[in-house]
């Protein structure tokens, strides 16, 4: 308990800040919405006029985004991204910080096997990673609610967030392994962050290139659509249960991997 | 009883050698000396002993428990001083004590206090605000809070002023009275001769000796200082036993080792100015064992 309590207090402040820049990308990106709407603008036929990699790499590759739900639907690569970034680095950061403050020789001297501090920690990441997507969840409903006659599109809103968090929990289970298994924290970080873009620029690469499409399982970001979840109501059990199987699998080598590990002063 | 048994630990990272064979064990109630330069292999073997990291080979044991084994077990009742003291640096002092003590069962948290009062330490300040100095205070503080009954100190005089060092040998022989046993691990000879009773030598990872302090001043070795009138014939004393002769001006000094009438044998006939016979350091002694491989 005391190892949960003093990692949430050292992560309210990070916390707080990826929260608000949350908020603000959906009401940035709901306020423009609401300028296209305005503007009277068919938005669709504005949009075709651009090259169609452009649209891809914005994630407005398929969608009808002159609807509030379609528009909604292009911010979920960008929550994937964002959500992503978070959770890799929290799990990358929490696992080896010790070590890369010299404080390891303090805390896995103390009576407590090495699971058992690991534990908490990955626990306040979970619930860093849940405060993170009630964020979003709330600010979504909130927005979308002001640029829809007072329909914050809940139902759609939740399944898309549940979508948000088990690739959160997968982030989380990654970046987690990584500090465990990889040399120091700054390894762990920037190896995590390259996965990362790796795997973003693999989805858009999916997209642009018919021929690799059956790449698209290496990426997580293509496990869950946008358009799938806020317009079809639609949530790939097939990705949800190989991303949740996944992360159990990393959660368990985190713990075997720190188990084994020769902590450095 | 052995609070302490160490057998042919060794620790190797990758090819790097960290420690060989090292064999020794401390009684319960001892002080006990560990010392040996700086990368000889002393901090590798405390963290062993804690297991911060994981022995290649070999085995420990500390109150009759495995190391690695019963790890947390026996972390109970070991209060540990890393040579390098770093802490949660935006907290405050009292705040890492705190969350130290909420490690352990049935802490009397007044002992924070009194050991604040004792080593002189402000509990509302900062870690980040604090000299090297104080955050060895801070290190002290957290390795006693719990009363344990197995104290290890990795270098733990650094950056202490002697009044400081005093009041911490003190609170050391303290709990040492009270029935702790402590593991005292140093490069500097005199405070370990100050404190401990038996000391094991580490040298390029591998255990020197074992030797109780005493025997090892007493019995072994003879520090001579000869002053010659005129001009002296070193070889006349390059026999057996002789060790770090060295000569300046028409002074020599050397280390015996054995029977000491070899000595006045050799002395007959000589023309002295003066002759001190004196118990060599430790550094003396530590030095010699050092040389003999080189």
């Amino acid at each position: 308990m005391n190892v949960f309590k003093k990692e949430m207090k050292a992560n309210i402040k990070s916390l707080l800040i990826w929260c608000c820049a949350q908020v603000f990308i959906i009401f940035a990106g709901m306020t423009k919405y609401q300028g296209f709407a305005d503007s009277q603008v068919d938005m669709n036929a504005l949009f075709a006029a651009f090259p169609k990699e452009i649209m891809i790499i914005f994630g407005m590759g398929s969608v009808d985004i002159s609807k509030v739900a379609g528009f909604y639907s292009v911010f979920f690569l960008y929550f994937m991204l964002l959500a992503a970034v978070h959770a890799v680095m929290f799990g990358a950061v929490v696992v080896s910080k010790e070590e890369r403050d010299h404080c390891a020789d303090f805390i896995y001297t103390r009576p407590v096997r090495r699971f058992q501090v690991i534990s908490p920690k990955l626990l306040a990441g979970v619930i860093n990673i849940l405060i993170f997507n009630m964020v979003t969840f709330g600010a979504s409903v909130f927005f979308i609610s002001q640029h829809n006659h007072g329909d914050g599109l809940v139902d759609k809103v939740s399944l898309t967030m549940l979508a948000l968090f088990i690739l959160q929990l997968f982030f989380l289970a990654l970046g987690a392994l990584f500090g465990a298994v990889l040399k120091n924290t700054k390894m762990a970080t920037s190896t995590a962050a390259g996965l990362v873009m790796g795997f973003f620029i693999l989805s858009v690469a999916v997209d642009l290139y018919d021929k690799i499409a059956f790449l698209k399982i290496l990426t997580p970001f293509k496990y869950f659509e946008g358009a799938a979840l806020m317009i079809n109501d639609h949530l790939s059990f097939t990705s949800a249960v190989i991303l949740l199987i996944v992360s159990f699998v990393f959660f368990a080598l985190t713990f075997v991997a720190f188990n084994r590990r020769d902590l450095s002063t | 009883m052995n609070v302490i048994e160490i057998n042919q630990l060794t620790k190797f990272y990758g090819k790097h050698r960290g420690i060989e064979n090292v064999t020794f064990s401390v009684e319960e109630g001892e002080i006990f000396g560990f010392i040996g330069p700086n990368g000889a292999g002393k901090s590798t073997t405390i963290r062993a002993l804690l297991s911060l990291i994981h022995p290649t080979s070999g085995s420990a044991t500390i109150f009759g428990k495995d190391c690695i084994k019963y790890g947390s077990e026996i972390r109970r009742d070991i209060g540990y001083l890393p040579s390098e003291v770093f802490y949660y640096e935006h907290m405050k002092v009292r705040e890492v004590l705190n969350y130290s003590a909420s490690f352990y069962d049935n802490v009397n948290y007044s002992r924070i206090q009194s050991l604040a009062e004792i080593m002189d330490l402000d509990l509302n300040k900062r870690i980040d605000d604090l000299s090297y100095g104080n955050k060895k205070k801070v290190g002290i503080i957290q390795g006693l809070l719990h009363e344990p009954k197995l104290i290890i100190l990795d270098e733990p005089t650094g950056g202490l002023d002697p009044l400081m060092q005093q009041k911490f040998f003190d609170l050391i022989r303290e709990e040492n009275e009270k029935g702790a046993t402590i593991l005292f691990s140093s490069h500097i000879l005199s405070e370990v001769q100050k404190l401990c009773g038996r000391v094991a030598i580490i040298k390029d990872g591998t255990i020197v000796r074992v030797e109780n302090i005493r025997d090892m001043q007493k019995h072994n070795y003879k520090k001579f200082t000869l002053e010659y009138k005129g001009v002296i014939d070193v070889h006349h004393f390059n026999l057996e036993g002789v060790t770090n002769l060295t000569l300046d001006k028409n002074t020599l000094h050397f280390l015996f080792k054995g029977d000491i009438n070899r000595i006045v044998e050799r002395l007959q006939g000589q023309s002295l100015l003066n002759m001190l016979v004196e118990e060599p350091s430790l550094e003396e002694i530590f030095m010699h064992y050092y040389q003999k491989e080189d």
